[in-house]
């Protein structure tokens, strides 16, 4: 068969083309372009010069930023994925069909408000005053300090990540062939190590790609670093938003952003080819 | 119970809520042997092997193996490798890993481990694609995987079910040889669920015969082929012309059945029966087809022809008696020479008294 561009074929992908190259390949380009203009007393100018680039990488706030951005995410994709795993396998094997379908849909709930409003709810449990530390008076324990950490920060992408890890786990875990789970107990392993032995490797592609999911969540997310964390430590999305507050620096703030895409390419990449390692196309 | 049994079901009933899988199976499994469980989809076999594997619990009676009652136990806890109707190979892992598997789980060291799955690996005539993915294999060769997989803990019995019914028809054929001599060389006990009458004849040594969750015959494939013990055999099986009637005394030694075909002589002694309704079967190689009424048959029944069939060197002749009935004839090509083979002739069918078997159920 011959293979071209039919008209009819084209008229129906046109649509999907020009978003794509509207909204996707034109701001890239113009974001690289950005990422090589000056600025002079907070005008920007076009220009082709590294100097961008030269000055972000060679500052160490910035490496320090990619580092614990980098790190944040991965243990977020860790945590989330460890968390949401027991959920998706209960869901998965031990309800039956009616309740599953509940658990999807509660799963779902979470989405109907914005995650702003979610992370906003988060403070009034967190802080010093918030419902945690009254309750642990009650009890004559505390105050502690929970907002503006770390683990607040934490919190926040879990908030992000976790209904949608479960999902993604939940459906590569029903599609396990329930055979494999009676065929490795017949052979003798029992019922956890047949979790490790039978159930991850044949869930894996899916499970790779929701922990791909909460890290890409997690290493682009604003709000939960700032508004549970306290913009301590910084993250790269908070780089960003600094650079462009001082001195009108978009060109730099272009050459963060452009580092965050391209490392999400690289680990979206090596996580995907991972996921579908020895499987035949 | 006897020392050469490995299994038995003592009063083992099976309900799913309401549906009831298996009722009262009571047989044993003998030390060794092929045991080959067949009946139509639905009729219980493949719960009774689930049973057996551990894989579904019974709801009454006691399951034994090798003397001690195994109801309790899970799956994980006893020697009951099967080999699944799917296979159901581990397709992350490959063709070395899966034999491994269970060698894996009993915790026997590498080194160990490697010697004896490249053992089976050899044996089975899979070591060439010990490193392939599961994926990379053909159907046969995924069989011979599944059964090295189960067999490499070497274990006292092996359960199969309907493993063969994904393969071609000439492979099928191929790997029942492959399974019989494995079964001979190494006398492990296999039970085999199949519903289907050839492999369950070629292979076993005794084959159960199961009709809603009930166990219609034992025996081995010649008793049930010629002496089918109930009427329901008899029809599944297919290879009998039978007849209903009531026992009366006949004019030689044995009995005789009064149908409203005629009364035909049996060579059954009967006498504690006379007088009641029963089944009588003649296998269609056993019986006869002639041209014109012969003279010396002690049971003729004038037949009209209907169709024929034609399958190798064996011709099935389809004919009709009074009433409807239908009578087969199975004979070699040149046994038919003489006779005038046309749809809608008037023959003669007729047997040996000797060759008409009365099932034994009231």
């Amino acid at each position: 068969m011959r293979r071209s561009i039919s008209l009819y074929s084209l008229t129906f992908s046109l649509p999907l083309l020009i978003w794509q190259v509207l909204f996707f390949v034109f701001p890239l380009l113009f974001l690289i372009a950005l990422s090589f203009w000056t600025v002079r007393n907070f005008v920007m100018s076009p220009d082709f010069d590294p100097v961008n680039w030269t000055t972000m990488y060679g500052r160490a706030v910035f490496w320090q930023a990619y580092g614990t951005t980098l790190a944040l995410a991965a243990a977020a994709a860790a945590l989330t994925s460890i968390l949401a795993f027991p959920a998706a396998y209960a869901i998965a094997f031990k309800l039956s069909d009616t309740a599953r379908r509940w658990a999807i849909f509660l799963m779902v709930i979470p989405f109907f408000t914005s995650y702003l409003v979610r992370v906003y709810s988060w403070q009034i449990f967190l802080s010093d005053n918030g419902i945690i530390n009254v309750i642990l008076g009650w009890l004559g324990l505390g105050p502690f300090t929970m907002l503006n950490t770390v683990g607040a920060t934490m919190v926040g992408y879990l908030t992000l990540g976790f209904p949608l890890v479960v999902l993604l786990q939940l459906f590569s875990l029903i599609f396990i062939d329930r055979t494999l789970i009676e065929a490795a107990h017949n052979l003798r392993c029992g019922r956890l190590r047949t979790v490790f032995e039978v159930v991850i490797p044949s869930a894996r592609t899916g499970l790779v790609i929701a922990a791909l999911f909460s890290f890409i969540l997690s290493f682009g997310d604003f709000v939960s670093p700032v508004y549970l964390g306290g913009g301590e430590p910084t993250t790269l999305s908070i780089l960003i938003t600094d650079t462009t507050k001082s001195g009108q620096q978009w060109p730099r703030a272009a050459v963060v952003a452009l580092t965050m895409i391209g490392t999400l390419m690289i680990v979206a990449f090596g996580a995907i080819k991972f996921a579908y390692r020895g499987k035949s196309t | 119970m006897s020392r050469d049994t490995l299994v038995s079901f003592d009063g083992v009933v099976k309900r799913f809520g309401s549906f009831v899988a298996v009722q009262k199976l009571d047989f044993e499994i003998r030390k060794g042997e092929f045991l080959a469980i067949m009946g139509s989809s639905g009729c219980g076999k493949t719960t009774t092997l689930r049973m057996l594997a551990g894989l579904e619990a019974p709801t009454e009676g006691v399951i034994k193996l090798s003397g001690k009652p195994i109801n309790d136990l899970p799956t994980w806890s006893r020697d009951t490798p099967m080999v699944w109707q799917s296979l159901a190979l581990f397709p992350f892992l490959n063709v070395r890993e899966n034999v491994e598997f269970a060698l894996k789980m009993r915790g026997v060291g590498k080194a160990e481990r490697r010697r004896r799955a490249e053992q089976w690996l050899d044996r089975m005539q899979i070591a060439e694609f010990a490193e392939r993915n599961i994926s990379q294999l053909s159907g046969g060769q995924r069989q011979r995987v599944a059964l090295a997989r189960s067999l490499v803990v070497e274990p006292e019995i092996l359960l199969l079910d309907e493993p063969l019914s994904a393969l071609d028809a000439a492979l099928k054929v191929r790997m029942q040889s492959v399974l019989k001599n494995l079964q001979r060389e190494t006398g492990i006990t296999f039970v085999y669920v199949t519903h289907s009458q050839s492999e369950a004849f070629s292979m076993a040594d005794r084959v159960v015969i199961m009709s809603r969750g009930v166990i219609e015959q034992i025996g081995t494939p010649q008793e049930i082929y010629r002496t089918p013990g109930t009427r329901f055999v008899a029809e599944f099986l297919g290879s009998s012309n039978i007849f209903q009637g009531r026992l009366v005394p006949g004019d030689g030694g044995g009995a005789a059945l009064d149908t409203p075909l005629g009364r035909f002589e049996t060579g059954a002694d009967a006498t504690a029966r006379l007088g009641t309704t029963a089944t009588m079967t003649v296998l269609d190689t056993k019986t006869h087809l002639a041209a014109a009424r012969p003279a010396h048959a002690r049971n003729v029944l004038p037949v009209r022809m209907i169709g024929e069939e034609f399958v190798g060197a064996t011709a099935t002749i389809y004919l009709e008696a009074a009433g409807g009935q239908e009578i087969r004839v199975q004979k070699g090509h040149d046994e038919l020479s003489d006779i005038p083979l046309e749809i809608g002739r008037e023959l003669f069918v007729y047997w040996e008294p000797g060759d008409a078997h009365v099932i034994s159920e009231a």
